[in-house]
């Protein structure tokens, strides 16, 4: 069944390559649309086949594949997964749906976004190391081909800085699982806390050091951040989707799957210092977005603030942190996606994101009053509105983490107040006032005259921001299902320091 | 696959000339329009006009049954449905299938407010005094609540009064101005109108027949008719009503609420209220629609009006009916600069071909009185864009 989710979109991707003759861009769209929804679809009915109530990996799928270097082709799913491969399938296909107006090679552009919806998939089930280690490096090529062809025009340097920084993540992550085969003499590239367990605290540490610098490239923390607001700002606008809403998600699924998951001793050891890692990233993140007058960077470094979070909650490892981790993440999926569509709205619409030039877009006639309005939804959800899914997530991270790390704790409250306060700023300066899309000319009466002739948004291309919109509305008013979702995974995954401590004193043993 | 290539993207903006006061008053001087001489205007200034019409009809009924049968009401609950008071009606209300008289009472208010000319000076009159003063002795005989009210603050019910005034007086003119723009839209299709410079004349020469039509209003008590305005106050159409009318609604308005703040402590708002420039040849069309901007009751009510011609231009424009109420404030403030163009032609002193040097010199003061306030205005809609 977990094949499938693989299957549709490499196939797809292939299929599209490969089909003989020319095809018209919007019938290449349609396809790739098609196929994107069959994989929402699947994904759907892996959820109906998935049992909440177990916190281990089920409807596991397993073949030995190159058993000679431990490469095992397993895949299975649980409470931390299967919330992420439904944000991949949905904001995949959302991704798909806000393409338009492709210019170029529209084959390639759809091929790369399947086979990087299939990566994720690929990643998110993987119960193997080398396999996960596999679809997360997939996925780099196809990304940085997007932002290279379809960027803005600084492309090539956003492209080639996320190239090197994601591809130095892949080293660190890749020698942590060759260290981990060589300290422990086994090929053995199964995810188990107890094989880790038998090493020295030393390596332990030196081995997680590799996975945590690694997976904070990727999240990205500070200060790996560095490529992450170039690569928004030069990509497309469903890159930038695809990018905050899925794919810095694997950055903090591996996180907890396997720096958590597999060294949770020296996680436990670490845990201090992290939460206060958690707290520079968030306050950096924050303070670094006040200063933005890029909208689409602004809510670039939103994300690397909000990342933050994770952190703090996985540092914390209580049962109501870890879920609350697993709340930021689709939360941050959804919010940060529908932020950037709205932005990418906008500079369809203005021909710029300047927040020293747009003024007044919730006029009611000649602005973007309904873009407005989601762009206030959507802020309000990211600084935590309750009502909304971010004050769900916040509210649980700093619930489970308030007890561990008071002080980190607060820190990241304060951070999530200045959301309210950059936010805030973007909506006052970009949507209140007179409408205005030209920088001042400095004749303020001349200023003031200037008729503006904005094309109005259509419905189509607000469909894919209201969707978003009432799940970020959704999870905020109907939490149960997530939380009940990943309950038990998340509560099995905070216990695992304890687990490890009882197995190796023989507790459980015995 | 080659890059499509792409058409080249329209400007986002239009920026409209802005003449400067000598410019004005050359024109103004020279007998040319204000507003630029182009078929485009033609038809949107007589069109908005003709639903401008269709809409003072309304407001100049609904005022004047207000003043007259809503007089000294307290509670005026129904004073906007004309004294229909059927199920149907009221549902209709309701549902805001309705001509919005709100604006025109903030034209009223404007106007009583300001109070400039003739009409406000007889408002603060000896006689207006002893007119009051009997009307509100035989009013409070009958009404316990206004006796009760009445030497408690005696100069509530005048105030009242004074204002009943000012709504009785303005829909009068209204009457007037509503029966000169739908005969304009008449001669347009007659072929009588046909050009911008015509659509002035015809309306100056309207508001000159009207000039010196008497403005008197009577109001009946317990079968008693009293005079509020009388016909011995001598208050005429132009100098006692238009005038005003056009100093409180086109020029000075007021500093109403919307995505500007005011901030009157840091004088941001002028302490002299002659120096006000909130009207309607100084208003931003943009904001129209957005909370707190009372013209959008207005563009709203001429929506309703508005003649096919006119509609299907507006649905050409690039966002069609969506921004239906914005373009037609923009006409709207074109016509306005037409009928402010009439207004000024026929107050000039003298003709404008004479030759004497003293008559020239008054013409030219005359001129460039309104060329210092215009200059300021929004002229960047005289402009044919094209």
């Amino acid at each position: 069944m977990l094949s499938a989710l693989l299957l549709i979109p490499f196939f797809g991707a292939l299929g599209l390559l490969c089909w003989p003759g020319e095809l018209a861009t919007e019938r290449i769209r349609r396809a790739a649309l098609a196929l994107l929804g069959l994989q929402l679809l699947w994904s759907l009915r892996v959820l109906l086949a998935f049992d909440p109530g177990q916190a281990g990996l089920q409807l596991q799928e397993s073949f030995a594949w190159v058993d000679s270097i431990g490469l095992d082709y397993r895949l299975g799913v649980d409470g931390l997964a299967m919330p992420l491969v439904l944000v991949n399938a949905a904001l995949t296909l959302v991704s798909g749906i806000c393409t338009r107006d492709l210019s170029q090679r529209p084959r390639l552009y759809f091929a790369l976004l399947l086979t990087i919806s299939g990566a994720v998939n690929g990643a998110f089930l993987s119960e193997n190391l080398l396999l996960f280690f596999l679809f997360y490096e997939l996925e780099l090529i196809p990304l940085w081909l997007l932002i290279s062809i379809w960027g803005g025009a600084n492309r090539g340097y956003a492209a080639t800085k996320f190239l090197i920084f994601t591809a130095v993540s892949g080293v660190l992550i890749l020698g942590a699982f060759l260290g981990l085969s060589l300290f422990t003499g086994q090929a053995d590239f199964s995810i188990n806390p107890v094989t880790t367990a038998q090493l020295g605290m030393g390596t332990q540490l030196a081995l997680l050091g590799a996975l945590l610098i690694g997976f904070a490239i990727k999240i990205p923390l500070v200060p790996f951040h560095t490529w992450l607001p170039d690569a928004h700002t030069e990509a497309s606008t469903p890159v930038s989707v695809l990018l905050a809403g899925v794919l810095l998600k694997l950055g903090t699924y591996g996180l907890l799957r396997f720096c958590l998951g597999m060294f949770p001793e020296a996680w436990a050891l670490l845990a201090p210092w992290l939460a206060g890692w958690a707290a520079v990233s968030v306050l950096y993140g924050s303070l670094a977005a006040i200063a933005q007058r890029d909208m689409k960077r602004m809510v670039a470094y939103s994300s690397v603030g909000h990342m933050g979070y994770i952190l703090l909650a996985a540092a914390a490892a209580t049962p109501v942190s870890m879920l609350g981790a697993v709340f930021q993440m689709v939360s941050h999926g959804l919010i940060s996606a529908l932020l950037f569509l709205l932005v990418g709205v906008v500079y369809r619409k203005t021909r710029t994101r300047d927040l020293e030039v747009l003024r007044g877009l919730l006029n009611p006639e000649r602005g973007l009053p309904f873009t407005g309005t989601l762009m206030i939804l959507g802020v309000m959800a990211s600084a935590g509105m309750p009502g909304m899914a971010g004050f769900i997530s916040e509210f649980l991270v700093f619930r489970g983490s308030l007890a561990a790390f008071p002080v980190a704790t607060l820190l990241c409250m304060v951070g999530s107040g200045l959301t309210a306060v950059y936010f805030l700023l973007l909506v006052n300066r970009a949507f209140f006032g007179r409408l205005a899309v030209t920088p001042p000319s400095g004749d303020a009466v001349a200023d003031s005259r200037l008729e503006v002739r904005l094309p109005a948004v259509a419905l189509r291309e607000t469909l894919p921001a209201l969707a978003l919109a009432s799940g970020v509305v959704g999870l905020g008013v109907l939490p149960w299902g997530l939380g009940k979702l990943s309950e038990q995974a998340t509560t099995a995954m905070a216990q695992l320091p304890a687990l490890v401590a009882a197995i190796q004193g023989g507790g459980l043993l015995s | 696959m080659r890059p499509i290539p792409r058409s080249p993207k329209p400007p986002l903006t239009f920026s409209g000339g802005l003449p400067s006061s000598d410019d004005l008053v050359e024109t103004l001087l020279a007998g040319r329009t204000l507003l630029a001489e182009s078929p485009d205007h033609l038809s949107q200034v007589v069109d908005v006009l003709e639903s401008y019409g269709e809409v003072l009809d309304a407001y100049s009924i609904n005022l004047i049954y207000q003043a007259e049968k809503q007089f000294l009401n307290p509670f005026p609950v129904f004073r906007f449905l004309d004294g229909d008071h059927s199920p149907a009606k009221i549902w209709r209300h309701l549902l805001h299938d309705r001509i919005n008289f709100e604006y025109a009472e903030y034209c009223q208010k404007a106007m009583l407010w300001h109070g400039t000319g003739g009409l406000d000076a007889y408002l603060d009159s000896e006689a207006f005094a002893a007119n009051c003063a009997a009307i509100v002795a035989r009013k409070t005989r009958r009404d316990p609540l206004l006796a009760a009210l009445n030497p408690l603050f005696p100069q509530f019910l005048c105030e009242l009064i004074r204002s009943a005034a000012t709504t009785h007086a303005l829909g009068q003119f209204w009457r007037v101005m509503s029966d000169l723009f739908l005969d304009l839209a008449r001669a347009e299709r007659d072929g009588r109108v046909d050009s911008i410079a015509t659509v002035v004349t015809f309306i100056k020469e309207g508001l000159v027949a009207a000039a010196g039509a008497p403005i008197t209003y009577a109001v009946e008590i317990g079968g008693t008719s009293f005079w509020v305005l009388p016909p011995e106050a001598g208050l005429t159409f132009l100098g006692d009503v238009a005038v005003p009318y056009v100093e409180a609604v086109f020029l000075r308005g007021t500093p109403f609420l919307g995505t500007v703040s005011f901030n009157a402590q840091a004088q941001q708002i002028s302490p002299d209220q002659a120096q006000f420039m909130y009207g309607a040849l100084y208003a931003d069309p943009l904001p129209t629609m957005g909370s707190g901007i009372p013209p959008s009751l207005l563009m709203q009510d001429m929506y309703r009006h508005l003649p096919e011609r006119l509609r299907d231009r507006y649905l050409a424009g690039i966002r069609g009916d969506g921004d239906m109420r914005v373009k037609i404030c923009m006409s709207f403030q074109k016509a306005m600069f037409c009928v402010t163009n009439a207004a000024i032609a026929g107050t000039f002193p003298h003709p404008l071909t004479t030759q004497a040097p003293g008559e020239q010199a008054a013409n030219r003061a005359h001129a460039a009185a309104w060329a210092a306030r215009l200059c300021v205005a929004r002229t960047d809609c005289l402009d044919d864009p094209g």
